[in-house]
């Protein structure tokens, strides 16, 4: 255990001092800042929408931009020179502590970087709408640190035996999962209901909804902030699906765990047979 | 302390090491030797854990224990070939990490800093040192553990002379305190100068075994002394004169331009001389050269490399 803190804190002081992570959390601290803003000007400066509505805005935001850095950081993190990799591997330490080490320093990293734009977004809003719905904002920031251990998982996964000159293709591999999981899934899931009756094209919706791992957190978030109203008559067809709303969280909860779990656990596995 | 059990590896179809067996004993520094691709680097890698042996095993320490369980490489200290640390920590914070990694005490620190003199630049960034200087901190970290076995893959490729001096006294101090090391390097100099075994890879097979004493009697079969004679009025002091009575000794002899060559073993030499003056010969020069172990490796490469060179390439 006090091997794994070290490696996590060694991770965490490399992903600090690392520009991306400096990057990601510029960029993501202005645009959460500029969604919580948006209220403001759209109302025509009648002040800014209160935490519920602005937590709608930004799980946009959370499900594009979280799984992409926390699929290159990691990768990039994750799958060393070769050099390195041989010189921690060498070491009497199980590659599993290795890798659970890092990938926890990599957390506190990414939800580090996370809370400042949601710290900057939540004083915006907290200074000029007060607390009303602040649950369904603590419920957003939830949900972004799930995507993030998610994706890192995944990363993990691709990083894995990916030493030296293989990084570049695990990183292409990484956009290629952020594209599918963030882009393709949904587009196609929308392709293919819009040519089936409507009863057939809402179940694949949801299962596409449910399936995908930012699907299900999306649709956790928003139906957890919104309730029913989130997706209109779709919801009420999710819920019927699952026989209730108790269902709904099974269901999605089950998912995301999946999600959490099984790629690091996969990503563990390869490690401990491969060749370093 | 370090025991290869018919270690083979191979990638996909290429057989990097073929059945090696070999042991290291404490006190023993034992130098690998081979051509490039010859499975050195593998070899080492198997020892430290890294790689899984697609047949065979090796094993660590006293009781021994396979490289592959983590425990076992509580003994080992292991310096890679190109050895590379993350850029952004410094080499104060990447020593100090590997310290508290091995639960050793913190006065280590300063003392490994010292040893690789790197005081003045501990403070900087590993993505702002020169190759040498990361070769350093590589020698810094594999010296905190004091293990009793040391992996070393090419740990004298990028030192200077300093450099090269502390990692004398390096190996010098881990003998004498009856540590291992295995190291690999292309510097027939500094594994002559170190090493009490030495053994040969090519292709990926051990292909000689020789030890110190061993060395030097096949060094010096293959030395050779030049006499020159002083001349004198009315004799005639040339081939025909000295070379039959020198053969029973030396049967290698031979003549060349004024010279008497005598190649072969120290040890026929005194008496060759002693045969000339009791001819009445004056020796005005004498040279002796004892054999390179260059050429010899050389040459065991090249017996070795038509019967494994598939395996090589
Ligand atoms: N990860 C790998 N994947 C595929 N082949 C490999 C791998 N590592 C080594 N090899 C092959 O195994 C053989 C032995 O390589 P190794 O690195 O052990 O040689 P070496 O003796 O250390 O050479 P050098 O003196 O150049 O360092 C080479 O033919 C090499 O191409
Ligand atoms: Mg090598």
């Amino acid at each position: 255990m006090k091997k794994l803190r070290l490696f996590a804190a060694e991770e965490l002081a490399l992903a600090l001092r690392s520009r991306w992570t400096q990057i990601f959390a510029l960029v993501f601290a202005a645009l959460s800042a500029a969604v919580a803003g948006a209220g403001y000007v759209l109302s025509g400066g009648q002040g800014v929408q209160d935490f519920a509505r602005t937590a709608v805005s930004l799980v946009q935001l959370v499900v594009l931009l979280v799984p992409l850095t926390a699929l290159v950081i990691g990768v990039l993190s994750l799958a060393p020179e070769r050099g390195a990799a041989e010189l921690i591997y060498s070491q009497p330490v199980p590659r599993r502590t290795v890798l659970l080490g890092k990938l926890l320093g990599l957390f506190q990293a990414l939800a580090a970087a996370q809370a400042m734009g949601f710290g900057a977004a939540g004083l915006l809003v907290y200074s000029q709408a007060g607390s009303e719905g602040v649950g369904g904002f603590v419920l957003l920031v939830l949900a972004s640190l799930l995507t993030t251990a998610i994706f890192l998982g995944l990363a993990a996964l691709l990083a894995t035996g990916a030493v030296g000159r293989k990084r570049t293709r695990a990183l292409a591999l990484a956009l290629v999962v952020w594209f599918v999981a963030v882009v393709l899934l949904d587009l196609a899931a929308l392709g293919i209901a819009s040519v089936l009756p409507s009863g057939p094209a809402s179940r694949v919706l949801m299962v596409a909804a449910i399936v995908n791992p930012v699907g299900a957190v999306r649709t956790g978030a928003l139906l957890g902030i919104e309730g029913t109203g989130a997706f209109g008559a779709a919801s009420l067809a999710l819920f019927r699906f699952t026989r209730g709303a108790g269902g709904v969280g099974v269901v999605l909860g089950a998912s995301v765990l999946f999600w959490l779990v099984v790629p690091t656990l996969f990503a563990l596995r390869r490690l401990r047979r491969a060749d370093v | 302390m370090i025991s290869f059990r018919s270690f083979s590896k191979s990638f996909g179809a290429q057989l990097a090491v073929d059945g090696l067996n070999l042991e290291v004993a404490r006190g023993e520094v034992l130098a690998l030797l081979g051509p490039n691709g010859s499975g050195k680097t593998t070899t080492l890698k198997a020892a430290a854990g890294l790689i899984v042996p697609s047949a065979g095993a090796v094993m660590l320490g006293e009781p021994p224990r396979s490289a592959q369980e983590p425990a076992a490489r509580e003994v080992l200290s292991y310096l890679p070939q190109k050895v590379s640390f993350p850029d952004a920590l410094t080499g104060r914070e990447i020593v100090e990490f590997y310290r508290e990694l091995r639960d050793l005490p913190g006065e280590r620190v300063p003392k490994v800093m010292r040893f690789a003199s790197l005081n003045g630049a501990g403070e900087r960034m590993v993505g702002t040192y020169s190759g040498g200087m990361v070769q350093r901190l590589g020698l810094a970290v594999a010296m905190l553990p004091e293990a009793p076995v040391f992996l070393l893959d090419e740990p004298t490729a990028a030192l200077d002379p300093d450099g090269l001096c502390a990692f004398d006294a390096l190996v010098q101090h881990a003998r004498e305190d009856g540590r291992a090391v295995l190291f690999t390097s292309h510097q027939l100099g500094d594994v002559e100068r170190l090493a009490d075994r030495f053994a040969i890879l090519v292709g990926g097979r051990l292909v000689a075994c020789l030890s110190a004493s061993d060395l030097k009697d096949r060094l010096a079969e293959r030395g050779v002394m030049r006499l020159r004679f002083a001349p004198v009025e009315g004799r005639d002091w040339t081939a025909e004169a000295v070379l039959p009575a020198v053969r029973p000794l030396a049967p290698a002899a031979s003549w060349s331009g004024d010279e008497l060559i005598v190649p072969g073993p120290a040890s026929v030499r005194p008496r060759v001389l002693d045969l000339v003056r009791t001819l009445g010969i004056e020796v005005r020069g004498l040279t002796a050269d004892e054999g390179q172990l260059g050429e010899l490796y050389r040459e065991l490469v090249a017996e070795a490399a038509p019967a494994h060179g598939e395996g090589a390439k």
